[in-house]
């Protein structure tokens, strides 16, 4: 029962993105993968959700997800897109709904409204879709995503969430909260795979952390492992000194001294 | 909700103008049936056709008649069925006619249907372009009115006055003016009248000549043709408003400035039914175009 | 358990609710306008005078039977058939561009379907005799049938690769396209003589003054079809709105949804048009009224969208045959007049919110 894509190559028109990964996701765990940009980050994500054709292979709690159905698949995992547009003036509400309905909490019609408070926006959700903050609309998205997969486990069965940057447009107090959220439906027995741009972030919520450069894995393993001054170095193509203070003088805030 | 309530009340604002503006047409158009006389249940569909039956002292037993028929001015207070090919079965069964007389080409086709099935008796008149069709149609339509007798007398009245039109007319092929007839000039593009059409047809029978015989019906003319077309005389439609401000425009373009018509700025304006019409009016026509073309009395 | 209990007290108004209630009323209000168009015409044949006659027994006359039968009838069936297949195809194509301005016209229909019927007025007389004698007065609507159909559907093919279609090809294709069928118009116009040019402004004017039972029967099962068709991608088109990619995380075959949603307005429109030459507005205004009124959900705003287009298109109809009695007004005129000043309207209010 886990996530595992093997050897996944994905050509965009001579370019090769994706030069032959392997990953494997725990249920328990959260998953993160991080890299410079154009790494490949977000294209190994598009493989493991078969937004795009890729050769290899993805299994998802042990059937191939070429065999599935998607409507097979949105019953097991709920994919968090980077931007969200959205078409009409549906409200917060009316989104969420729309994850109820494809996943096997439709018979809960409670389930959205508590996937808002998870998000903190269940005072908003009657407010139209279009008129929240980029942040809001991430949150609301998160909380349509959650109610996809609202149990972390089912029929003994571990469900997945798969985030593409859920961060990248909050403040860092949200930051916390849906890391947070991410580590709690972790700990509950589902998996998260996260596509993360924030190292501090990884650092303090990752199980395992898998890093990426030039479409190739570099590092996969603990934080520990991995976040090291070489191996960062040589994914970013700049010297990076891990744990080590600032200058003196310059102020510094890290996630790591928050109270949530 | 807020803008679901904006919403409804400006649907509803621009509604009710709408409803209003129908309503006023509504009225204007219901002014016009209160003319009728108790007997008549005929309903005349074409401007010729109608002009006909005036002719045939059969004017009172008209009911309703098309939009193309204005003449004699006094139909026009009849009501008013719509465009001979875009006509209502409703709207015609709603005059209670029990004679349609109509030129060719009325319609659409299940309209026709639909009155045929109603038991109206529908007389289709053909179209004429030549002076012993026009006494087909003033034949036809006297039988359909029983008014054989009347129709024989017109007949022979018309007979004589277009023989005696298209003999005055008559003139040799050398000293024929060449007439261009201009349907429209809308947007700069000038949409001429070819071979085949009433325009053409009258043109030749008041002793000119039509400037365009490369092609059938009326379509639009490039500007050199309409140069190569060298027509002496440009003839329109009479559409009302300030001619001299239409003249200047029309000499104005560039397709006719260079042609003999513009040199001597010779416009003619006719009554599009009464030149087109081919009816009774037909050898008063002949003779108001060749006066116009070759002076009175030529 | 405190904050939930404000939740649910805070709780929804919810507009589905708002948009089944409002399923009840529009059905309601298809009714009102059924009577009202079979009640009302340039004759004074009235429905209550004439069921005040077959109470009592009597036999009506033969202009009554005429009016009722032959003319009022068919043309609401075709009134109320033209009208919801315009407004649902609307929606539908809104849906699926992602974009609240799009009509059926984006996938070709209408420049198919005009191409087809200039070709049947302008060429038509060429068929052979018996072609003509056979097909009679429908060669016309079964040519622009056959043009929207075709236009659509070979657009269709040239925007899919792989199984996967294109919108966006689909999009500029259809510009390509439309410019062809104009251009190829453009031509049989220059040839046409004049009364073929006149039938071919009527056509394109629409009207439903040509109803007859038989047009009803060649056009009415295919828009049946369609829109049942449609109205069953009222989930899918939901997830659309969250972009293609995010409609397949959440489950729907997104490539099995845009096929049948493009061959159900083909089908719908197709037909429509073809019976009743080009009639405007109705796929825009209804979907956005309906819109503003109980939301985008497009479970409820497809039904609701094809009563609402059938209750105004009849509407329509009735004003267009009333106004200037005994003569009628094509109904696209009227469809015009009342539909642009609110479409205009709908444009400068939401600005804001059209997110195009």
């Amino acid at each position: 029962m886990s996530l595992i894509a093997e050897d996944i190559r994905v050509t965009y028109g001579k370019r090769e993105a994706l030069r032959g990964i392997d990953l494997t996701a725990l249920p328990g765990d959260v998953t993160a993968i991080v890299g410079p940009n154009g790494s490949g980050k977000s294209t190994l994500l598009s493989a493991i959700t078969a937004s795009l054709p890729f050769q290899g292979r993805v299994g998802l709690n042990g059937r191939d997800i070429g065999a599935l159905k998607s409507w097979e698949l949105a019953a097991q995992r709920a994919v968090l897109p980077q931007a969200s547009r959205l078409a009409f003036p549906f409200t917060a509400l009316e989104v969420v709904r729309l994850g109820l309905q494809s996943g096997t909490a439709g018979d809960k019609p409670e389930v959205p409204m508590q996937a808002l408070a998870r998000v903190g926006l269940a005072h908003y959700a009657n407010r139209t879709f279009q008129e929240l903050s980029g942040g809001e609309a991430q949150r609301v998205m998160l909380a349509r995503v959650l109610a996809q997969v609202w149990a972390p486990v089912e029929g003994g069965q571990p469900r997945w969430l798969l985030l593409d940057e859920p961060v990248s447009s909050l403040d860092i107090a949200h930051q916390l909260q849906v890391m947070e959220i991410a580590r709690d439906f972790a700990r509950a027995g589902g998996g998260v795979i996260a596509v993360m741009h924030d190292l501090n972030l990884t650092a303090l919520y990752a199980d395992r952390v898998a890093i990426l450069a030039e479409g190739k894995r570099l590092a996969f393993g603990s934080p520990t492992e991995v976040l090291t001054d070489d191996i960062l170095s040589r994914a970013y193509g700049c010297a990076l000194r891990v744990s080590a203070p600032p200058p003196q003088g310059v102020p510094y805030v890290l996630p790591h001294a928050a109270a949530v | 909700m807020r803008t679901k309530h904006d919403g409804f009340a400006a649907f509803l604002v621009i509604w009710t103008i709408m409803f209003g503006t129908f309503a006023a047409l509504t009225v204007s158009a219901q002014q016009a049936t209160d003319t009728q006389t108790p007997s008549a249940d005929v309903l005349s569909i074409g401007g010729s056709v109608t002009e006909i039956v005036a002719a045939l002292g059969q004017q009172h037993r008209l009911k309703a008649r098309d939009t193309t028929s204005s003449y004699p001015p006094d139909v026009t207070n009849l009501p008013d069925v719509g465009y001979m090919r875009s006509l209502s079965p409703e709207g015609v069964l709603s005059v209670a006619p029990s004679l349609i007389l109509s030129e060719e080409g009325a319609g659409p086709p299940e309209a026709l249907d639909v009155i045929r099935a109603a038991d109206v008796d529908f007389v289709e008149v053909p179209d004429a372009l030549t002076a012993d069709g026009i006494l087909r149609k003033i034949e036809i339509i006297g039988a359909a009115l029983d008014v054989p007798d009347r129709a024989t007398a017109l007949a022979a009245e018309v007979e004589t006055a277009l023989s005696a039109a298209l003999a005055d007319a008559e003139r040799p092929e050398t000293d024929r003016k060449r007439v261009l007839f201009v349907l429209s000039t809308q947007g700069g593009k000038i949409n001429a009248s070819g071979t085949g059409t009433a325009a053409d047809a009258l043109i030749r029978m008041a002793g000119g000549v039509n400037a365009v015989s490369d092609y059938e019906g009326y379509k639009q003319i490039t500007d050199e043709a309409v140069g190569l077309a060298a027509p002496d005389v440009i003839l329109m439609m009479d559409r009302g408003g300030d001619h001299g401000v239409a003249d200047d425009e029309l000499f104005d373009m560039p397709a006719v400035r260079l042609t003999p018509a513009a040199q001597t700025r010779s416009v003619l304006r006719m009554d599009g039914l009464l030149m087109l019409g081919f009816g009774p009016r037909t050898a008063h026509a002949i003779r108001m175009l060749n006066d116009a073309l070759y002076g009175q009395g030529a | 358990m405190a904050a939930l209990t404000e939740i649910e007290a805070a709780a929804p108004r919810d507009r589905l609710t708002r948009a089944r209630v409002l399923h009840c009323g529009l059905a309601g209000g298809l009714v009102l306008a059924c009577i009202a168009s079979l009640q009302v015409g340039a004759t004074d044949v009235t429905l209550s005078t004439m069921l005040a006659k077959l109470v009592q027994g009597e036999a009506l006359s033969q202009i009554e039977r005429v009016v009722l039968f032959d003319i009022r009838l068919p043309r609401l069936a075709m009134g109320l058939l033209v009208g919801a297949a315009l407004a649902v195809s609307g929606a539908a194509m809104q849906g699926l561009f992602r974009n609240p301005l799009a009509d059926p016209g984006i996938v070709g229909v209408g420049a198919g379907a005009g191409l087809g019927a200039i070709l049947a007025i302008v060429l038509g007389p060429l068929l052979p005799v018996w072609v003509i004698d056979g097909v009679g007065n429908q060669l016309t609507p079964f040519a622009a049938f056959l043009g929207g159909w075709g236009s659509t559907i070979l657009l269709y093919k040239v925007s899919t690769r792989h199984g996967r279609t294109s919108v966006a090809t689909m999009l500029l294709a259809g510009i390509a396209l439309g410019a062809l069928a104009g251009a190829l118009s453009g031509i049989l116009v220059y040839i046409a003589d004049d009364r073929q040019l006149r039938d071919l402004t009527f056509w394109g004017l629409g009207s439903l003054a040509g109803a007859s039972w038989a047009k009803v029967l060649s056009a009415g099962p295919l828009i049946v079809l369609s829109i049942g068709a449609a109205l069953m991608l009222g989930r899918g088109l939901n997830g659309l709105a969250l972009g293609e990619a995010t409609a397949a995380h959440i489950g729907i075959d997104v490539q099995r949804m845009k096929s049948i949603a493009i061959l159900a307005v083909a089908g719908a429109t197709g037909a429509a048009v073809a019976v009743s030459g080009g009639i405007g507005f109705i796929g825009i205004v209804v979907p956005h009224l309906l819109r503003l009124a109980s939301g985008p959900d497009h479970r409820t705003l497809l039904l609701n969208s094809a009563l609402l287009g059938a209750i105004l298109l009849i509407l329509a109809d009735v004003i267009a045959r009333v106004v200037i009695a005994p003569a009628e007004l094509p109904i696209g005129i009227v469809t015009a007049v009342l539909g642009a000043p609110v479409f205009l309207w709908i444009l400068l209010k939401r600005r804001g919110l059209v997110d195009l």
